[in-house]
């Protein structure tokens, strides 16, 4: 399969111009002055005012978008809202690609403000859902939280091809170094192998130190067509290539297809050509690529990411890491923010604002050098890649 | 049995599990210490989690079946947080995933096992435990040999 013309006409036809982020402990605020402030903070960053931006995608958290834009007192020609999910970011990012594309609106803000444990939160009921929660939960049986879906993928994961917990330790110890290097970060004491070893278990073989933590925050992230960007303030972003999150027994939720995670078959996974058509629509090969952003709510989910894009083959994600690769300085630097392990977590928004602050060159020490393509691509498959 | 929404049980903070109207033969059956799923009357498949149509053929020809009860352990973690307050007493705990004779995939404890001794691969066969509002759990033990 080949990608189509009108995919080929989407390359670099659209950008981000603008990013707004706080990321930390806001006790004293709701979701929606944290959504208010990023959204200030991002026409700043652009240079746009209030009545350039005439599309808005949210997913849900705290105010409905509706109300969001009532706050704010803008009227647009394209709304929508999505449910939280970290594997729905880079859909919501992709709609205002394509929405801009098409000429339904010139400039789309995507628009997010959360608190840790607001009022009013779905997850808390998500795992009782019929068949199971969204990570496999099954509350009478003691199975809480995401933490259980990548516990269950770690452990299939270290009986398939060897390995253990301890293996995981250049993840975290990584994108602690990157945090340190990052002046909105939340955790940035240092962090040795030999800390991460002594970090409590929570699900086993997860340790504290495998997990994110989720943060009070809020983001945004305005996109518009590359031609318009290049008006803008600072330099464009352009979004080159994209591929979907893949969905279907196979991909149970934050697992790779063949570790027998839930009903999935066991195999070794290994992309195909189709899946990796992200690449094709940048008119790159993952060896392009100058540093991987990919979803680290847990530590395993970068082994999955790493071998879900071809850039080790099955199994061999514990040795990649090793040796500095994944660092800044390294032969791939990963999550050079820090990640969700150590940035904080506002739902991974944070993740794409790192990539668009690495390709405008702004990230001081912690800046990859000569940063031309970054990946943004997860262990469902989905992908953007950004070019400067 | 009746369908029921009671997600906790308000005396002991135990977690209920919903049931759903549709899978109300499947907690009859663990009230009966039986364990029954359903099975496709087209394909042959025994489908898990429960649901409308088989997801191997799409028929919505189900018929419920009860099973051997036997299987092997597929995969297990360990929690070590508790996370409500009823498990403060209980962890360190495993959660564990028991791939039956038929195919599917249920996930359990593994009761009257020490920890130390799970392995992916022990054979098991189903038990049961009831729990509070007069639901019977489906459960799993190593097997009998």
């Amino acid at each position: 399969m080949s990608i189509t013309e009108v995919s080929k006409a989407m390359r670099d036809a659209t950008a981000i111009c603008g990013v707004g982020l706080t990321i930390g402990s806001f006790p004293d605020r709701t979701p929606l002055s944290l959504a208010t402030e990023a959204y200030l903070l991002a026409l700043e960053d652009a240079g746009l005012e209030r009545e350039d931006v005439d599309g808005i995608i949210q997913l849900s958290y705290g105010a409905d978008y509706d109300r969001f834009l009532e706050v704010v007192g803008a009227d647009v020609r394209y709304a929508n809202q999505g449910w939280t999910h970290g594997r729905f970011i880079a859909p919501m990012l992709q709609q205002a690609a394509m929405v801009v594309a098409s000429g339904m609106a010139k400039a789309v803000a995507i628009v997010h403000g959360r608190k840790g444990r607001a009022f009013g939160q779905l997850a808390d009921h998500e795992m009782w859902r019929q068949g199971l929660g969204p990570h496999g939960e099954s509350p009478p049986y003691g199975a809480f939280s995401p933490a259980f879906g990548v516990a269950t993928a770690a452990q299939r994961y270290f009986h398939m091809y060897g390995g253990s917990n301890e293996d995981l330790a250049p993840i975290a110890v990584a994108f602690r170094k990157h945090a340190r290097l990052n002046p909105l970060a939340v955790r940035t004491d240092p962090m040795s192998t030999e800390d991460y070893l002594n970090s409590r278990w929570i699900v086993e073989p997860l340790r504290l130190f495998d997990c994110c933590q989720n943060s009070d925050g809020g983001a945004c992230i305005i996109v518009t067509s590359a031609e318009r960007a290049r008006d803008a303030k600072k330099p464009p972003v352009y979004i080159s290539g994209m591929q979907g999150v893949h969905a279907g027994p196979e991909f149970h939720n934050l697992t790779l297809p063949g570790l027998g995670v839930a009903q999935q078959e066991v195999y070794q996974y290994k992309p195909t050509k189709d899946d990796l058509y992200a690449y094709e629509m940048a008119g790159i090969t993952n060896k392009d690529v100058d540093a991987l952003i990919t979803y680290d709510a847990f530590s395993p989910l970068v082994l999955f990411g790493l071998e879900r894009f071809g850039f080790c083959g099955p199994g061999e994600a514990l040795d990649f890491i090793k040796d500095g690769r994944i660092e800044l300085g390294g032969e791939l630097p990963v999550n050079t923010s820090g990640g969700l392990l150590s940035e904080g977590h506002v739902v991974g928004w944070n993740l794409f604002i790192e990539a668009v602050n690495q390709l405008r060159h702004d990230c001081g020490e912690r800046q990859v050098k000569d940063a031309e393509i970054i990946q943004y691509g997860s262990f469902l498959g989905e992908s953007i890649i950004f070019r400067r | 049995m009746k369908p029921s929404q009671k997600m906790i049980d308000e005396e002991t903070g135990r977690y209920l599990p919903v049931i759903y109207p549709e899978e109300l033969p499947y907690w009859k059956g663990a009230k009966k210490r039986e364990l029954w799923l359903q099975r496709c009357t087209d394909c042959g498949k025994t489908l898990y989690p429960i649901g409308p149509a088989c997801p191997r053929c799409l028929s919505v020809n189900l018929q419920w079946t009860r099973m051997s009860g036997k299987g092997k352990l597929h995969n297990y973690v360990v929690y070590h947080k508790p996370w409500t307050p009823w498990f403060k007493d209980k962890v360190p705990y495993a959660v564990v995933q028991v791939e039956l004779e038929e195919g599917p995939r249920l996930t359990t404890n593994l009761l009257d096992c020490p920890i130390d001794d799970i392995k992916i691969g022990m054979p098991v066969e189903v038990d049961y435990e009831d729990i509070p509002d007069g639901i019977t759990l489906v459960q799993f033990r190593p097997a009998q040999e």
